[in-house]
């Protein structure tokens, strides 16, 4: 709590959809595990664990991750518990800050019935639909990756979800489209972007090493090209996700246009708390706040 | 993942193999692990993960890693200045079960490292241990030099008996427990020559993202179905609890 106590206050507050965060970092699903979280203290607004399914999913084969350059290439394949059991241990993420669930189906009834599961959950603030994972194969991208299939999803999941607040994460690819679409559908903010679809070759062994999806910095200024352009075509918040590591980048998200910014991979390498610090005396040296920052540019 | 910068004290070359020792006073268990890295602006983007490295022997005082260059992560190890970056330890190490012994240690190249640590804790424990070693070549065979009494193998013969850890291994199935390390085909190997009843731990080694449980990159199959993660569940398993 020491971090909190130091950092807190109107400089790094936000307001993601009626929800109060203290900071505007919130960790990528699938990126912060149970275990890790004794790690990060409170530097972060909310937390979100990994994404969550109707069944348990044993997941890829390894490999399943494979570094390239500022980043690395991964093929997870939404390994979890199924979200009985994922509820059952939910308690463990309460780090007294709002929990924000991921879920993904594969068919519209299945996005619905994990929604309607969750709806009456007073532990969870908000539901971020993954709509854009892609290494659960359904011919390359889920089935909800296009525009018309985005919008069905997100229409029954509004419903489903009475008054929780639903985000919607998008996939770089037709990201404008698809976020104009999932705003008209009712999704209350959007998460922009996923990883980008990218293969990794073992040379010696001619073999392939990791087909999956690419994070890290790597992929940072396509996920701000993204955050910018969607920003402009909607009027519900965004979120960030993709290639943040250093305050920085955070500022940059935010000036772009985003509300709140997740952390990913970076977290792999980096203590979030430093990339918190540095967003912290980039406010101090700007005279700002990070509530001001959002679109400034 | 919190990362400490550490110095230096010496470095060595054992062979084939880099010892890199630095100041660490806290505690570390056989067969745990830490994620090492060269020192970065406010880290390296190429390379841009930690790599994991069994702890090959500690002190109280310093800890050191034992590697082999392999590959980017590990060359600029080898080339690094005076301080690099590690983690805390992590993983579950080796479980010393209750039996006296004669307990067997096996290592399979660079295998070996965390065998050093063991074998200090079975000494403390007074419990009676053989080791045995494989090698490609004399070169690396040099390290067995570091394990009195090891009996070694070398795929090309240069050194000690000619062939893989196990030609130099008698009846595995005499001893009340079996540790090995090493690459996961010499442990699959090292599973059946134990026996079905052995008490018999493997350390494994998979590609690591992150090392403390978040990327769920590390995974192993398991009998049971499905996979666990090497690096919060291992890198140190039951034999038996491996679906391979
Ligand atoms: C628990 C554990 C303990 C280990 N202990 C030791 C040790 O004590 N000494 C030692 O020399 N090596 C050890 N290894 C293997 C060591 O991590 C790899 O040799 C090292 O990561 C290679 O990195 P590189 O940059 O040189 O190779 P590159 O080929 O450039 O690495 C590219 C990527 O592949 C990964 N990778 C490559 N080879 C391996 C491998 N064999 N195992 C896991 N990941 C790999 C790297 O981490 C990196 O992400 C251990 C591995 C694990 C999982
Ligand atoms: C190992 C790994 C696992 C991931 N798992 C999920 C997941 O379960 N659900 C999801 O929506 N995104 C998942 N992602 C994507 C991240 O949440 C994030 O959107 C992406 O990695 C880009 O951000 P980054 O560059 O900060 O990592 C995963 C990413 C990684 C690297
Ligand atoms: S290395 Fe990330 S879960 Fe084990």
């Amino acid at each position: 709590m020491v971090v909190r106590e130091r950092l807190a206050g109107e400089k790094l507050a936000v307001e993601l959809c009626g929800i109060a965060l203290e900071t505007p970092l919130i960790p990528a699903s699938g990126t912060l595990s149970k275990e890790a979280l004794g790690e990060v203290g409170s530097v972060y607004g909310a937390i979100l664990p990994k994404t969550t399914t109707p069944r348990a999913r044993a997941g890829n084969p390894p490999p399943r991750i494979a570094e390239t350059p500022a980043g690395m290439v991964n093929s997870i394949g939404l390994q979890n518990p199924g979200v009985e059991k994922f509820l059952e241990g939910l308690d463990a993420f309460d780090l007294g800050v709002p929990i924000f669930v991921s879920v993904a189906g594969d068919t519209v009834d299945e996005f619905v019935a994990l929604c309607g599961r969750l709806a009456g959950d007073p532990r969870i603030a908000a539901v971020e639909l993954n709509l854009s994972c892609p290494n659960v194969e359904h011919g390359g991208l889920t089935f909800c990756a296009g525009p018309a299939s985005a919008r069905e999803v997100i229409e029954a999941c509004r419903d489903a979800l009475s008054s929780k607040p639903l985000f919607a994460k998008l996939t770089n690819e037709g990201v404008v489209a698809n976020a104009i679409a999932a705003e008209e559908a009712g999704a209350d903010a959007l998460t922009v972007i996923n990883t980008i679809p990218a293969l990794t070759i073992d040379a010696s062994a001619q073999t392939i090493l990791v087909r999956g999806g690419l994070s890290g910095p790597a992929i940072k200024p396509v996920a701000l090209r993204a955050v910018y352009d969607v920003s402009r075509a909607v009027n519900i918040p965004v979120i960030a996700s993709g290639g943040v590591s250093t305050g920085t980048d955070v500022a940059e998200f935010m000036l772009a246009g985003a509300t709140a910014v997740q952390v990913g991979t970076a977290s792999f390498v980096r203590e979030p708390e430093e990339i918190l610090s540095e967003f912290s005396e980039y406010l101090d040296r700007m005279g700002t706040t990070a509530s001001e920052l959002t679109g400034a540019l | 993942m919190k990362f400490h910068g550490v110095k230096i004290e010496d470095r060595e070359w054992i062979g084939g193999y880099t010892l890199i020792r630095y100041r660490w006073d806290g505690a570390i268990e056989p067969g745990q692990f830490a994620m090492a890295r060269v020192a970065g602006y406010p880290v390296t983007f190429d390379p841009f993960l930690a790599r994991p490295f069994s702890f090959y022997d500690h002190d109280g005082e310093t800890a050191s890693l034992l590697f082999e260059v392999r590959g980017r992560g590990t060359a600029l190890l080898d080339d690094a200045p005076d301080r690099i970056e590690v983690s805390s330890p992590l993983g579950r190490g080796f479980r010393i079960n209750g039996a006296n012994g004669p307990v067997a240690l096996l290592g399979g190249g660079i295998g070996v490292a965390p065998l050093k640590v063991l074998s200090r804790r079975l000494d403390a424990l007074s419990v009676p241990h053989d080791v045995f070693l494989g090698f490609a070549d004399a070169r690396y065979a040099a390290v067995a030099g570091e394990f009195p009494g090891a009996k070694v193998a070398t795929v090309d013969g240069s050194a000690g008996v000619q062939g893989t850890v196990l030609d130099a291994a008698p009846d595995l199935t005499r001893y009340t427990a079996v540790y090995a390390c090493g690459p996961n085909p010499m442990l699959a190997a090292v599973k059946r020559a134990a026996g079905e009843d052995a008490f018999c731990q493997l350390s494994v080694e998979e590609r690591m993202g992150c090392g403390n449980g978040s990327c769920n990159g590390c995974v192993v199959p398991v009998r049971d179905g499905g996979y666990v993660r090497s690096c919060i569940e291992g890198p140190v398993f039951d034999a038996e609890a491996l679906a391979w």
